[in-house]
């Protein structure tokens, strides 16, 4: 089961530049554009509304299948930005097994602002953030 | 004795005065109807700008609101194009300002600064320059400019005059008036919030009050089908050594037809609250 090997990786990249945050709802600054973590677990709630979406994950830890998996929060757009990229109010549930690629806070907690989602069937839903290299 | 039209009975020499009333209650709908026709021909004079817009940087935004490296390129231009000429009075005034915005950020930077209202829709001009559709209804008395971040702007375009300043107060908009030169909207803007907001880093803003005589002129016009542009000038002679000068792009947008709004905050479920003017992440 995916959700059994489930993988929570720090990711730095050097030499690449991540898109910026755009003027929007709020600052952005809490989030470290520079790096990424990829979450493989299960969604345990998708938070369509304004001023924006949340996914909320839980992540298994995947060298202890005993431990209680880890909640993640993942900030997303407004729902029309994300419906104008192909996202639907449906196009989560609960139970989905999904793969997600954020930039975390800076403050350590759980939470991060989103970069792209692998779907249950493996596709990425919507567009994710394109990448300079 | 005739009845009239609320039933009293009236004397003959009231006829004349009440078959008056008639003719003119018959020429009425002839006259709306006349006024009708005018009214289709002065729309026809107008521009087509239906459709939804958006700011050319967002083009390509990811799903997290990252901006794709072109719109990255962009807002860094503009954000160096919207910096006004301050004169030396109101350059120490920036200075002071962006020092103390510079300082609070480095304080603590895992809660950014508030340096504007989430949840409310920017001001102008910012109003122009925001995430989120855009859709004008053009009118021949009025051109209304509508964003799904919550801003409504009316034009006036009857030929009206601003009101005379005891009747002006700011307001997030202020007061528009405009006049077309051809397919271009000219817009004059008076009585807005007396302040600017000039664009940093990231969406920090250092705000910096002006005078009383802070003024607006645009000038629009759709370049082609897919393409709109505003020419944006910023005068204040008090605060400013010369006015600013801004070119804001918009392009069409292809991939909705449907407006909904999109900064509608309930505080009591709002994850990226303003505490003690920072945001803040809940995280659950």
């Amino acid at each position: 089961m995916r959700a059994k090997i489930a993988l929570a990786s720090l990711v730095f990249f050097a030499g690449i530049v991540l898109a910026i945050p755009a003027f929007a709802h709020h600052s952005h600054a809490m989030f470290d554009s520079t790096k990424q973590v990829t979450l493989v677990g299960t969604v345990k709630e998708f938070d369509w509304d304004n001023p924006h979406c949340w996914i909320q994950v839980l992540v298994p830890d995947p060298n202890n299948s005993q431990a209680a998996p880890v909640e993640w929060g993942v900030e997303m757009d407004s729902p029309l930005a994300l419906y104008r990229r192909g996202w639907r109010p449906g196009s989560l549930k609960a139970g989905d097994e999904i793969t997600v690629v954020i930039n975390p806070l800076r403050d350590g907690r759980t939470s991060g602002q989103l970069v792209s989602v692998t779907g249950p069937d493996g596709k990425i839903i919507g567009h994710p953030a394109e990448v300079t290299k | 004795m005739i009845p009239d039209f609320t039933g009293r009975i009236v004397g003959r020499r009231a006829l004349p005065a009440i078959v008056m009333a008639l003719i003119a209650g018959c020429l009425c709908p002839a006259r709306a109807q006349t006024s009708s026709r005018e009214r289709i021909k002065a729309f026809a004079k107008l521009p087509d700008w239906s459709g939804f817009w958006e700011w050319d940087v967002l083009v390509g935004q990811a799903d997290g609101q990252q901006l794709s490296p072109e719109g990255l390129g962009k807002v860094q231009a503009y954000t160096a194009a919207v910096h006004p000429a301050f004169n030396a009075a109101w350059q120490a005034k920036y200075d002071q300002a962006k020092k103390a915005l510079d300082v609070a950020v480095a304080a603590a930077p895992d809660q950014p600064p508030a340096t504007y209202q989430p949840c409310v829709a920017p001001p102008f001009f910012l109003a122009t320059a925001q995430p989120g559709i855009y859709e004008w209804r053009v009118t021949p008395e009025e051109t209304t400019l509508i964003s799904t971040m919550g801003s409504v702007r009316h034009i006036y375009t009857d030929g009206r005059a601003h009101p005379p300043k005891d009747e002006l107060w700011p307001t997030n908009m202020g007061d528009s008036v405009g006049h077309w030169e051809g397919d271009t909207l000219v817009v004059d803007t008076v009585a807005t919030k007396p302040e600017i907001r000039v664009p940093e880093r990231d969406i920090f803003f250092t705000v910096i009050p002006m005078s009383d005589q802070l003024h607006f002129v645009e000038r629009i016009r759709m370049v082609n089908r897919n393409e709109m542009q505003i020419q944006f000038t910023t005068e204040d002679p008090i605060a400013l050594a010369k006015p600013m000068n801004v070119t804001l792009t918009w392009v069409r947008v292809t991939n909705t037809n449907r407006m909904t709004e999109e900064n509608d905050c309930d505080p009591a479920t709002d994850r990226n609250p303003v505490v003690n003017g920072r945001f803040t992440t809940v995280v659950r």
